[in-house]
């Protein structure tokens, strides 16, 4: 047994305490239990652990496990128009700020409400679509579990409004907390998910958040998830999609960065002509910190992935881009594109960007491209040569650089928010280089 | 420096007048008649410069009257392009000797951005391309910058996409092209009416055209040219940067330079540009040797 942490019993303790997980239904809270258990045997994320070299030392796991309660009631996330929202406060779904779908077809509950029956069923799923070997942190959330939010479709349903998922933490005091959803997208359904990561109150705070969904033959997602925190959030979070035949997943991962940004994103393509495109974004400054590790297996024939990921770093900050594609020996006639782009803002800032790649069959087609590189001073010179100064000419390349993303997310409401992060985010990386 | 740059000002302000604004103090009233002495738009006296250092510029001495239309021939290398980056401020070239006044400032000492507002427009020989930044959100940025330099409003937008609608009717481009990327995926020609309709939306004092011409079928070429034959004005001169004698045609010159291995070799007349159509840069007697210095 390694144990990879230099106390971890002290620091898992609070896991094994009776009240976590009590208003769960008691199937999974023999999950939970079973999870918890099984923490103590498993190596948490260190300097050793190949896919958390360059992340494992902001985890900072001793100073935040104490789990937050449901907090003050302050933080309530922002209200869409022309939406349903769901409001999850520290880990647990607040059923009053919710606006819930009234559809034939559409269910949303939280799992503290599930019947036996149905509990039963999403305990024998959770878990199964991330794979927990490499992804510790799914295997942390499942250990502390409070409540959870299931998103089911049935077959051929069109969910008339997208879902905003708002996950607020309520950091008026250190702790972490665990959100948790599972989505069951039936045949021929079609869906837009909006998971938006929100925090009010300063204390650092970590969060870690698991969505897993399964895509049944023809689903169609598109999966929108927004890391708005502020710097003292520690945000570690995984998404798992398994996709049937014919699937459709269409992923916008858009994040700022913080002490901590973690986010894996595994997409296993199981049944033939699923098509999934993985868009991101990654912005820091500062000393920020962000990490994306995408993973996407090809295990069937005739699927198609693209994958454009970008990120701008300034100041200090660090970002990390890692990005697998696994083609299985029986997934012949795949074509898997991956593009990642990286800008660095200033030459203090880094940048590590890693393809990795595992083919086994032979005819398929797969194109993988990775850079860092600096603002283009013949276009500098080009805006300069027409009035505009350094620094507006510097905001308007590095805004273009990423605005080509944020055009793609197909909802207004999320490009609008996004924008006015992105321009503040802009801003403050061009205010002091042209002092 | 502060007070050349002063001055210079009022001629931008109020340009084409010798009418000095009636209030001022005495020694503003003085530096206008100082200024009224000297009668050149841009005065170029002995500029040497290199790159990465290599001499390409060895000695170009130049004065243009508001108002004149100069062309530049001269062999391939020879350092016409250097010249017009050298006067717009590209970095990668350094002024090792000599002096530019841009109606009465030190041109030399303005940083790339402060030239263009001063009223010096380059059309690039290889516009660049900047995906992800519209031509409107560049020509409206680039506009309402040189706007608020000059000390008038912003256009709002409404009045912005009227002109510039109009001005690249002008230049016989669709207004789709506003929308697109700047120059992203532009031919050869469209990049060049993109920089002429950048020339027209800013109105520059003086506009140095590189090569402006090459590449553009006939019709293009005639909708360049009238494009800035239509901003001639008593108070605007050009720099025509060009191989071709058919240009010249269309923009008639009131100088012609031959620049070669770095130095202005040659001045005359439009009939000079006639002649070179004819004997080429070997009747001048320039061998190769001398022309790329
Ligand atoms: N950035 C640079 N680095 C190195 N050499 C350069 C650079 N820019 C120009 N040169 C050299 O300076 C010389 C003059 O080039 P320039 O572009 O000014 O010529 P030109 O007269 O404009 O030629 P053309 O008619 O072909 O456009 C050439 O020998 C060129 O190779
Ligand atoms: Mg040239």
């Amino acid at each position: 047994m390694t144990l990879a942490h230099k106390t971890p019993q002290v620091t898992l303790e609070p896991a094994f305490t009776p009240e976590g997980g009590k208003l769960l239904p008691q199937p999974l809270r023999h999950l939970r239990d079973i999870r918890s258990k099984a923490l103590t045997e498993m190596v948490l994320p260190n300097r050793r652990t190949e896919n958390w070299k360059y992340s494992s030392k902001y985890l900072k796991l001793d100073e935040s496990l104490a789990p937050l309660t449901q907090g003050s009631g302050m933080a309530v996330g922002r209200a869409v128009e022309g939406a349903y929202r769901v409001v999850i406060r520290n880990g647990v779904v607040d059923r009053e700020s919710s606006v819930l779908p009234d559809q034939k077809g559409v269910e949303i509950q939280r799992f503290t409400d599930l019947d036996e029956v149905t509990a039963q069923s999403v305990a024998r799923k959770l878990d199964t679509v991330i794979d927990n070997s490499t992804t510790q942190i799914a295997a942390l959330n499942t250990a502390r579990i409070e409540d959870g939010l299931l998103i089911r479709v049935a077959p051929d349903t069109s969910v008339d409004h997208p879902i905003y998922v708002q996950c607020v933490t309520d950091a008026q005091q250190s702790g972490s907390n665990y959100p948790r959803v599972l989505v069951e997208a039936g045949n021929g359904s079609k869906m837009t998910l909006v998971e938006e990561y929100l925090c009010e109150g300063d204390e650092p705070v970590l969060v870690d958040a698991v969505t897993e969904m399964t895509l049944d033959s023809n689903a169609n997602v598109t999966y929108i998830r927004l890391c708005m925190e502020p710097d003292n959030v520690r945000h570690v979070g995984a998404t798992g999609v398994r996709m049937a035949d014919g699937a459709n997943l269409d992923s916008h991962a858009i994040g700022f960065g913080g002490d901590l940004r973690r986010h894996d994103l595994q997409v296993r393509l199981e049944g033939e002509n699923g098509f999934a495109r993985l868009n991101g974004i990654a912005l820091t400054q500062n000393r920020q910190h962000f990490d994306n590790h995408t993973a996407i297996e090809h295990v069937v024939p005739h699927c198609d992935s693209e994958e454009t990921y970008r990120c701008l770093a300034g100041d200090k900050s660090h970002a990390v881009f890692n990005g697998r594609i696994h083609i299985h020996k029986d997934a012949q006639q795949s074509h898997a594109d991956m593009n990642n782009k990286n800008l660095l803002l200033s030459t203090n800032a880094e940048i590590d960007t890693k393809p990795e790649l595992e083919i086994y069959a032979d005819d398929v087609t797969c194109t993988h491209g990775a850079t860092v590189g600096q603002l283009d001073e013949t276009a500098l010179f080009y805006l300069m040569a027409r009035g505009v100064d350094r620094q507006t000419a510097a905001s308007m390349l590095s805004m273009a650089f990423v605005h080509e993303l944020v055009g793609q997310v197909p909802l207004e409401d999320v490009r609008e928010v996004v924008d006015v992060r992105l321009n503040q985010f802009i801003e403050a990386s061009f205010k002091e280089t042209n002092a | 420096m502060a007070e050349a740059q002063r001055t210079g000002t009022y001629l931008q302000r109020f340009p084409g007048s010798s009418t000095p604004p009636a209030e001022g103090t005495e020694s503003e009233q003085l530096k206008i008649i100082e200024l009224e002495e000297s009668t050149q738009m841009l005065t170029i006296k002995n500029l040497h410069a290199t790159v990465e250092g290599t001499p390409i510029l060895k000695g170009i001495d130049l004065e243009i009257k508001p108002g004149e239309v100069h062309a530049v021939m001269g062999p391939n290398g020879s350092g016409k392009s250097t010249l017009a980056q050298v006067l717009a401020g590209h970095e990668a070239f350094e002024v090792t000797e000599g002096e530019v006044l841009f109606d009465g400032q030190n041109l030399l000492d303005l940083e790339v951005e402060e030239r263009a507002l001063a009223g010096l427009f380059l059309a690039f020989q290889y516009p660049v391309e900047i995906p992800g930044v519209s031509n409107l959100q560049f020509l409206r940025t680039a506009l309402n910058t040189r706007r608020k330099a000059n000390g008038q409003d912003e256009l709002d937008s409404v009045s912005f996409m009227k002109l510039a609608k109009e001005k690249a009717k002008q230049v016989d481009m669709s207004p789709d092209f506003l929308k697109r990327g700047v120059n992203e995926g532009f031919s050869g020609g469209e990049k060049k009416r993109n920089e002429i309709l950048q020339m027209l939306m800013l109105e520059p004092r003086l506009g140095i055209l590189d090569e402006t011409d090459s590449g553009l079928d006939i019709d293009a070429l005639k909708v360049i040219a009238n494009g800035v034959n239509s901003m001639r004005s008593d108070d605007r001169s050009f720099i025509v940067v060009t191989h071709y004698q058919r240009l010249l045609e269309h923009i008639v010159p009131d100088v012609v330079h031959v620049l070669a291995g770095g130095k202005i070799i040659k001045t005359g007349g439009k009939e000079l540009a006639l002649e070179l159509e004819e004997h080429g840069y070997t009747g001048l007697g320039i061998d190769d040797a001398e022309a790329t210095g």
